[in-house]
């Protein structure tokens, strides 16, 4: 029970950073029917904004809080405007290699320009500390991500529940052309969902960071995965299955790490990544699926 | 010769000997007299080729985004290092390799075999899950089960040391294995000819409708499921001999052989021709080679002329994938299709050797078929809480033309999409009844998937149109025609040339569909459900978006083609000088319950139906 208990918050710890860049990417479905291959880049820039900060400036990690954050919303609105609204409205298969595009490109003027090693950083001297509570051992730094992923989740649904902003990008996500009749205005929405989605990403590259310390140029791969992986899970562009995909994707990583046999374990990302081809052959369709007339 | 050319498997086997020479000739031009790194470049360019191919079959043909490709390809590299690699060896790399592979040493050849195999294998298990997640809900879901595919392969390739040798892999004692081309020419001239054939077989060409809409195809007849699994397979196979050649040039295999990196180079050269050409895949993979060993030039130029030797190492990954990156981001954008699209060789062989066509004799008019009779009987439907329809039905023959007329909101559309296995009733039935020689035999549709019901014999067509948008006008023809041969035997039916002819198509007969004007994408879409050679033709509004004139003419082209082909036909229309032109009976519908049946005549002097489109509160049954 304890173990099941020490799981959870361990896993759920890790799955706030899944659910927020998988709520990330379902915007970006929502409003342009694009699986965002680029959306673990707003990471790796973010970390090489922490690295500038800690390393070359010589700042405590309190001064990269914001400009890391800055970092990932101004990447996101950037990628739009140079890449992402020149493909809108064209194919899936033309979106999906374009923002796989993107990836590489970003990936590779890291590499020109920062070495393709390892750069590490100063990461605050509590994010390793442990709480005891009675048998439990609770990291600091999986409260705190939970605790900030949890009042993101509440400003965000703030915002898609009662503003102009969040209704229109519903509206957006519904149907597009009605929303356009409606008055809502695509460059805007789009541009503002983009916004939102490296809001969300730049709170996750934050305790992400914190909890590595570490920049290179491929640092983004592994959370963008498991942030698409999750999105997809909850049904794709399906906002409350995308976080429900991250904490599941998150809780059920740490249970397998503590399941799997001994020698098993160093393949656990294997294994998850196999289960959830399973998952997709039995319910292709995510966990929250909406079911809507195919209009013919 | 000219008989040769003429013939569509000859002409497309003389194209792919063509652009199988200009390739190799055009790799030993460079690598004659150059440096040993030339050669090797041209052996790597081969690999690439075959490589490139086997995506072709697959991507192209279906439409599918695939990254597991490079998963299949890293299985395959493995089984071959494990199978060829001699034992002594084994025993000091992988010393507790499992399965006994540890006392097996195979010849090349039977290496590369057996990773085929096994591959194969591998990949008929994925491909049946992709064809359950990609019939359902389209091209999203399958990418992403290749994506976590692909990323299983290489997680296991990096810990799973006993069999893959870890994160260093698996190399061989003798270096570079290859030191002849002989096997690479076997392959890559094979794999040409198998894309090029399978392109224009009978499974190629309706998994391309499939990709071209989904919907339509299955509403056309076709499975996608099969030939989805059909590319898989074959596309593996290539894909897998590929891999197989790689591992033994390199000398090596490693997680990272097969992974992003070469995912995108593979995927560049795929897109840089045009994906669903073989050309195309040809004329990429040698465009970015050639990109790819200027910027190597250009890395070097600037080294000889800078001062650190540093910057060599720095500038060259770094500089390969931004070429590679910037190539896919601008023709995603500026030209998603590829430099040629899908032409190929044998295209421009055909129109230059091969002999002029005649134009086909003038379609006549069908004998009068054997009576058939459509009963739909209480059909209910529920969307959430909103009842569509309620116990809505019609009885129609296929000797006459009914209409099915109501208010915005009836339901009409729900009624055909029940009766074409679109939208599953809550209750009700809707069955076919043909004579046959024994008797009048009853086919239940209602419940049935699209396809089926295609080929029990209803053809439909689409308020919003749905072609084929990237094949030819004849190709759009051509694909209910082939659906036909297979699933509607019988009869002496009219060409897919003299349907052309028919509909005043046959001028733009090699014109792509998504370029005809909208009056002509409706006469396609009609002559396109009369060549599945159909029991009835479901039209739902025909005339949409058309003018007056156009939907008076109409009315003569839908009872031709009825007559021509013997079917019988289901109208839902808007337009009430056209329904009542072309009807010989007309249900209609009012939220969602059929409140009159009649002649036109009768129609027009019913007080529901008035009350239904005037908008009189008394008349009809409150919904």
């Amino acid at each position: 029970m304890i173990d099941l208990v020490q799981s959870l918050i361990d896993g759920l710890g890790r799955g706030s950073i899944y659910a927020l860049l998988a709520l990330g990417i379902a915007v970006i479905f929502g409003v342009m029917h694009m699986v965002n291959f680029a959306h673990g880049e707003l990471i790796t820039v973010s970390a090489y904004v922490a690295f500038a900060v800690g390393v070359t400036a010589g700042w405590g990690w309190w001064a990269a809080v914001p400009l890391v954050f800055c970092a990932a919303v101004g990447t996101s609105v950037a990628i739009e405007f140079i890449a992402f609204r020149w493909v809108r409205g064209s194919s899936d298969f033309t979106m999906l290699l374009t923002s796989f595009a993107v990836h590489f490109l970003v990936q590779a003027i890291f590499v020109m320009t920062m070495g393709a090693s390892v750069r590490s950083f100063p990461r605050p001297e509590w994010a390793d500390r442990v709480w005891s509570v009675g048998d439990l051992n609770i990291q600091v730094i999986d409260v705190a991500v939970i605790g900030a992923t949890a009042a993101t989740l509440a400003v965000t649904v703030y915002l898609l529940q009662r503003t102009m902003f969040g209704i229109s990008l519903r509206a957006a996500a519904e149907d597009f052309d009605a929303a356009r009749l409606m008055g809502v205005r695509s460059n805007k929405v789009i541009r503002r969902a983009f916004i939102l989605a490296g809001a969300l990403a730049g709170i996750a590259a934050i305790f992400f960071l914190m909890r590595t310390g570490q920049a290179r140029p491929t640092t983004g791969l592994s959370p963008l995965l498991k942030g698409i992986l999750a999105a997809i899970i909850g049904g794709l562009g399906n906002m409350r299955g995308a976080v429900y995909g991250g904490l599941l994707l998150g809780v059920s990583e740490v249970l397998l790490r503590s399941w799997l046999p001994e020698d098993l374990v160093g393949i656990t990302d294997g294994v998850v990544f196999a289960l959830i081809a399973l998952f997709f052959i039995f319910r292709p369709q995510g966990l929250v699926y909406v079911r809507s007339a195919e209009r013919v | 010769m000219q008989a040769l050319l003429s013939s569509r498997v000859g002409s497309q086997l003389a194209g792919s000997g063509v652009l199988f020479a200009v390739l190799v000739l055009g790799g030993l031009a460079y690598a004659s007299g150059g440096a040993p790194a030339r050669d090797i470049l041209v052996t790597q360019m081969l690999i690439n080729a075959i490589m490139v191919i086997g995506l072709q079959i697959y991507i192209g043909n279906t439409g599918v985004l695939s990254f597991g490709h490079m998963g299949f390809a890293a299985i395959s590299g493995y089984a071959f290092a494990l199978l060829a690699t001699t034992v002594e060896r084994k025993a000091r790399i992988v010393p507790d390799v499992p399965l006994g592979l540890d006392s097996v040493s195979l010849n090349p050849l039977a290496a590369a075999a057996t990773a085929v195999v096994v591959t194969v294998v591998v990949g008929l298990v994925v491909g049946l899950g992709l064809a359950r997640s990609g019939a359902k809900s389209g091209a999203v879901a399958a990418t992403v089960i290749t994506l976590a595919l692909l990323f299983m392969v290489h997680e296991v390739g990096g810990a799973y040391a006993d069999l893959t040798g870890g994160r260093n892999g698996i190399s061989f004692s003798v270096g570079r294995g290859l030191d002849s081309r002989l096997w690479i020419y076997v392959a890559l001239i094979a794999a040409i000819v198998v894309a090029r054939l399978f392109k224009s077989s009978r499974i190629g060409r309706l998994a391309q409708a499939a990709r071209e809409d989904d919907l339509a195809a299955r509403a056309m007849g076709i499975s996608p499921a099969r030939g989805q699994m059909v590319a898989l397979v074959l596309s593996v196979a290539v894909v897998s001999v590929a891999a197989s050649l790689r591992v033994f040039q390199l000398g090596t295999v490693a997680p990272s052989t097969f992974f992003f990196d070469y995912t995108l180079l593979t995927l560049v050269m795929l897109i840089v021709g045009g994906r669903n050409s073989i050309a195309g895949s040809v004329l990429g993979v040698a465009l970015m080679t050639v990109v790819d060993e200027t910027t190597r030039h250009l890395a070097d130029v600037e080294i000889d002329g800078g001062p650190a030797e540093a910057l060599d190492i720095v500038l060259r990954p770094g500089l390969t994938d931004i070429v590679l990156g910037g190539s896919m981001l601008g023709f995603m954008i500026f030209r998603a299709r590829g430099l040629i699209e899908d032409w190929e060789i044998d295209h421009w062989l055909r129109r230059r050797f091969g002999r002029a066509e005649a134009v086909p004799e003038p379609l006549r008019a069908a004998p009068t078929p054997e009576e058939a009779q459509l009963s739909v009987v209480d059909i209910t439907v529920d969307f959430g809480g909103f009842r569509a329809l309620e116990k809505a039905g019609l009885e129609a023959s296929n000797l006459e033309v009914v209409g099915l007329i109501g208010p915005n909101g009836a339901g009409k559309t729900t009624l055909l999409n029940v009766v074409t296995g679109l939208v599953e009733a809550t209750g009700g039935s809707a069955t076919l009844t043909e004579q046959s020689a024994g008797g009048p035999e009853a086919c239940p549709i209602a419940g049935a998937q699209p396809f089926e019901v295609a080929r029990a014999g209803l053809a439909r067509t689409f308020q919003n149109l749905r072609l084929f948008p990237a094949l030819t006008v004849r190709e759009n023809v051509n694909i209910a025609a082939l659906v036909a041969s297979r699933h509607r035997p019988g009869g002496d039916r009219p060409s897919v040339e003299q349907l052309l002819v028919h509909a005043g198509l046959w001028e733009m007969r090699d014109r792509r569909a998504r370029e005809l004007d909208y009056g002509n994408a409706r006469r396609l879409e009609l002559v396109r459900a009369a060549a599945l050679s159909p029991v009835y033709i479901l039209l739902d509004e025909p005339t949409s978006g058309m003018s007056n004139v156009e939907s008076v003419d109409m009315i003569d082209e839908v009872r031709a083609l009825a007559a021509a082909v013997g079917a019988g036909v289901v109208v839902i229309d808007h337009d009430l000088a056209f329904i009542t032109g072309v009807c010989d009976r007309i249900y209609c519908l009012d939220q969602g319950r059929v409140i009159a049946a009649g002649t036109p005549e009768e129609i027009h002097a019913d007080p529901q139906v008035q009350a239904a489109y005037l908008g009189a509160a008394a008349a009809g049954p409150a919904g």
